[in-house]
């Protein structure tokens, strides 16, 4: 395979997996900003901290008006992470591989293209019918990732597409799951309402898994567990790093050179410090950079591979 | 709603050949068509005028129109009133292309080689000399099986006599070759009952021809050579025909990013390391293709791929050099070659051309230009057109001193008025001007071209430029029997 289309895969499914965790967090919180927050109304300042690179100020001025906080989010095509500029990379990358991608992916990559360059899509976001909005282009994102899975082949592509979705899906679970148990200052031994982990937990689909599986009531100990190391959770870290390494495994089958082994060296330290961590070790000292040393190692793992793999120009 | 009444609206002027009409009645092979269109309201012909639209959007067959900073995607605009051509007059065009086509090979290799032509002085030495395609660095070098021209799009007119007519070759990279094949499919979706019951003959088996003679180019015999196509990018305009072909062949598509000469031969950057290429379909032109050679600012070509093409380690397709066989002035002299080298009368005629280097001609033309277009040699793609009977008198001094000037560059024909079509535009049937470009595909075993190919059409009222890039549109072309 070339490596300017192993390139613009792992992106182009980077992009649309950046997509959907933006869609579900925006959905989350512009439902759950309908209702009256326990402190007060809620402010979009979390999820603008995340999402984009607003200065303070900036911040401030948009964060308690619903409609402005998702324009910023959504269309902003000065925000470098809005959905409408990551869909447009995403097409981007789609539109250089487009004879190896199936054309019904493409169709779908483009289509959604073409929905959020709507003119008319920054009124409406104002006028109440944005839940309206965050369905459909939800509903686009899931379909992508169904025409993905059913109509792509499973050769070496296909595992470059799942590592750049898999990563970035882990990065995205350790960025939130950072912001929210930074909000309670790290404390795991505090007990806290559940209302407050639903944003994180619904954010990334997990909520119903949690109210199944987990009885107790000690919150910030089983959010972590469900986040971290629930193999079951598909948002969950270990579940994204079990994907990266089944697909580190495809791509490099046919390649036993020395790179190659550094590259599984890397990922596999990273790997292993995440199954043979226990969660009773991890407290109100050591949670934060915990969090901190998984996302700068998964970075630096990503660096490598995209200096194995991609360097073409 | 109204049922439309075709020929009460119908405007074909007397002067010109109409496809559908003979100032009489509806010509046999477009009946069928005629009363079928009848049987629908103007607004089931706009809904099919929207499908049509949608589908070439949802399928990213558009172009991108840049106006402050925001990018706006069109499609290409398509009328959906399909161009008809009787299975009699095909083979006539066809037998006319293939024998066009064999002496412009013959023609290429002469002039890359022997030069007889210009030696029996059939062509001047001067012509060809002072051509700029004419590339000095291919002389001598030996392709595959003698063929140059593999892929050609010649555009051929119907004048007001009703003969069909070469306007020019198109012998370095033809494009619209998707769009003949997926104007097909989108009339399948909005007249499929139009399609079953006229007989359409097909054409979409285009892209397996072509594999097939891209293999057969393959330098040494190998069970398997890898063939891949070359373009110069998502920014280019006709990107996506590039991805069709690719996708519709299975072969690679690369950009000169990805590969690399190494010991004069040509490799491709894979996650596995470097991978031998064989045969290279380009569509990129020949100036940007080696940096080391051509253009050393193109950063689309591939450094070295000439010495590798020299050496014979690699197919480029087609030939380099072919610019000097497709010249608008070099245009003159294919019935000439014709003669030289097959013996045999042209089929199709050419469309009279005046060189202006001669005094004599050029007052002539001068004297005439109400009724004449100038064209530039080097220009394609309807820019540096001037057409005689509406070129403003300040233009026209302008222009005269470039020719002057430069009579080379320059060259005249006279004004022919192209056929008309039925168009459906604005709810109405409106008659506008057309070309026909078929596409063929010349391998070891001769020339093959599948029946149809591109209709042009000048969708302003009265205009005869059919360019895209000029307010030009497309249809589906059908050959009935």
């Amino acid at each position: 395979m070339l490596s300017r289309i192993a390139d613009s895969l792992f992106w182009l499914a980077r992009y649309m997996e950046r997509a959907e965790g933006l869609l579900r967090v925006t959905s989350t919180h512009y439902i759950l900003s309908l209702d009256k927050d326990v402190n007060g109304p809620l402010t979009w300042k979390p999820v603008l901290e995340t999402f984009t690179s607003c200065t303070d100020a900036e911040m401030d001025a948009i964060a308690h008006t619903t409609g402005d906080a998702l324009k910023k989010l959504l269309t902003d095509n000065t925000n470098h992470n809005s959905l409408k500029v990551i869909i447009t990379k995403a097409r981007e990358n789609a539109r250089g591989i487009q004879d190896y991608i199936t054309k019904e992916v493409w169709e779908e990559v483009n289509s959604f293209y073409h929905l959020i360059h709507q003119p008319s899509l920054d009124k409406r976001l104002s006028n109440f019918e944005a839940a309206d909005i965050l369905d459909l282009f939800t509903r686009h994102s899931v379909l992508y990732t169904g025409i993905t899975d059913i109509t792509m082949a499973r050769g070496i592509g296909w595992g470059f597409m799942n590592l750049g979705k898999y990563i970035e899906r882990c990065l995205e679970t350790i960025i939130l799951t950072n912001k929210q148990y930074q909000r309670i200052n790290y404390r795991m031994d505090e007990i806290k309402d559940i209302m407050l982990w639903r944003h994180l937990l619904m954010s990334l689909s997990g909520y119903e898994l949690h109210l199944k599986t987990y009885r107790s009531s000690l919150y910030n100990h089983d959010v972590l567990h469900q986040v971290s190391f629930n193999e079951d959770f598909p948002h969950s870290v270990v579940y994204s790093l079990g994907r990266i390494d089944r697909h580190l495994q495809d791509v490099t089958r046919k390649n036993s050179s020395e790179d190659m082994a550094a590259l599984m060296r890397c990922f596999g330290r990273l790997f292993s410090k995440v199954k043979n961590t226990d969660l009773d070790v991890l407290n109100n000292d050591n949670l934060q950079q915990y969090l901190e040393d998984l996302r700068n190692d998964l970075l630096y793992f990503t660096t490598l591979l995209s200096q194995k793999f991609f360097s073409y120009a | 709603m109204d049922r439309l009444k075709l020929l009460d609206q119908y405007n074909s002027a007397a002067d010109i050949w109409d496809e559908m009409y003979d100032k009489q009645q509806i010509r046999d092979h477009y009946s069928k068509v005629f009363t079928s269109l009848e049987q629908f309201d103007v607004s089931a012909l706009q809904q099919k005028d929207r499908l049509a639209g949608e589908l070439f959007m949802n399928q990213g067959i558009t172009f991108t129109v840049y106006s402050d900073d925001a990018g706006i995607e069109r499609i290409f605009p398509f009328d959906i009133i399909p161009r008809i051509i009787t299975g009699k007059e095909w083979e006539h065009i066809e037998l006319g292309i293939k024998q066009r086509l064999k002496a412009l090979n013959m023609f290429l290799k002469d002039i890359y080689n022997d030069q007889q032509i210009l030696k029996d002085k059939v062509v001047p030495a001067s012509l060809v000399a002072s051509c700029p395609h004419y590339t000095r660095d291919v002389f001598g070098i030996k392709v595959p099986h003698d063929i140059y021209v593999h892929i050609s799009g010649i555009d051929l007119i119907r004048g007001e006599d009703g003969l069909f007519y070469v306007l020019e070759d198109n012998l370095r990279t033809p494009s619209g070759v998707s769009y003949m094949l997926e104007n097909r499919e989108v009339t399948k979706r909005i007249f499929p009952e139009l399609l079953a019951a006229n007989h359409v003959r097909r054409v979409s088996n285009y892209p397996l021809l072509l594999h097939e003679i891209l293999l057969q180019m393959a330098p040494t015999q190998l069970s398997n050579p890898t063939v891949v196509l070359l373009t110069p990018g998502i920014y280019n305009s006709a990107y996506y025909e590039h991805t069709f072909l690719a996708r519709q062949m299975g072969i690679t598509l690369v950009e000169g990013r990805d590969l690399v000469v190494d010991h004069h031969k040509v490799y491709m950057k894979t996650t596995d390391g470097l991978e031998q290429v064989h045969v290279i379909y380009r569509r990129i032109d020949d100036e940007f293709l080696d940096p080391l050679l051509f253009r050393p600012d193109s950063a689309l070509g591939v450094p070295g791929l000439m010495n590798a093409y020299r050496k014979g380690n690699v197919a480029i397709i087609n030939a380099m050099g072919n610019g000097v066989a497709d010249d608008k002035a070099v245009y003159a002299y294919v019935p000439a070659m014709i003669k030289y080298y097959l013996n045999e009368d042209p089929i199709l005629p050419n469309v009279p051309t005046y060189e202006l280097h001669d005094p004599a001609v050029r007052k002539y033309v001068f004297d005439n230009i109400e009724k004449m277009v100038i064209k530039q040699t080097n220009q394609s793609g309807g820019y540096g057109m001037i057409m005689g009977n509406k070129v403003s008198a300040e233009d026209w001094e302008k222009a005269k001193v470039a020719i002057e000037t430069d009579p080379r560059s320059f060259i005249a024909q006279p004004i022919i008025k192209l056929s008309t079509v039925p168009c459906f535009i604005d709810g109405t049937f409106q008659a506008r001007h057309v070309d026909l470009r078929p596409y063929a595909l010349c391998g070891p075993q001769g020339v093959q071209i599948v029946p149809g190919g591109l209709t042009r059409v000048a969708l302003r009222k009265d205009s005869l430029i059919v360019n895209s890039s000029q307010g030009g549109g497309s249809k589906d072309t059908w050959v009935i029997d």
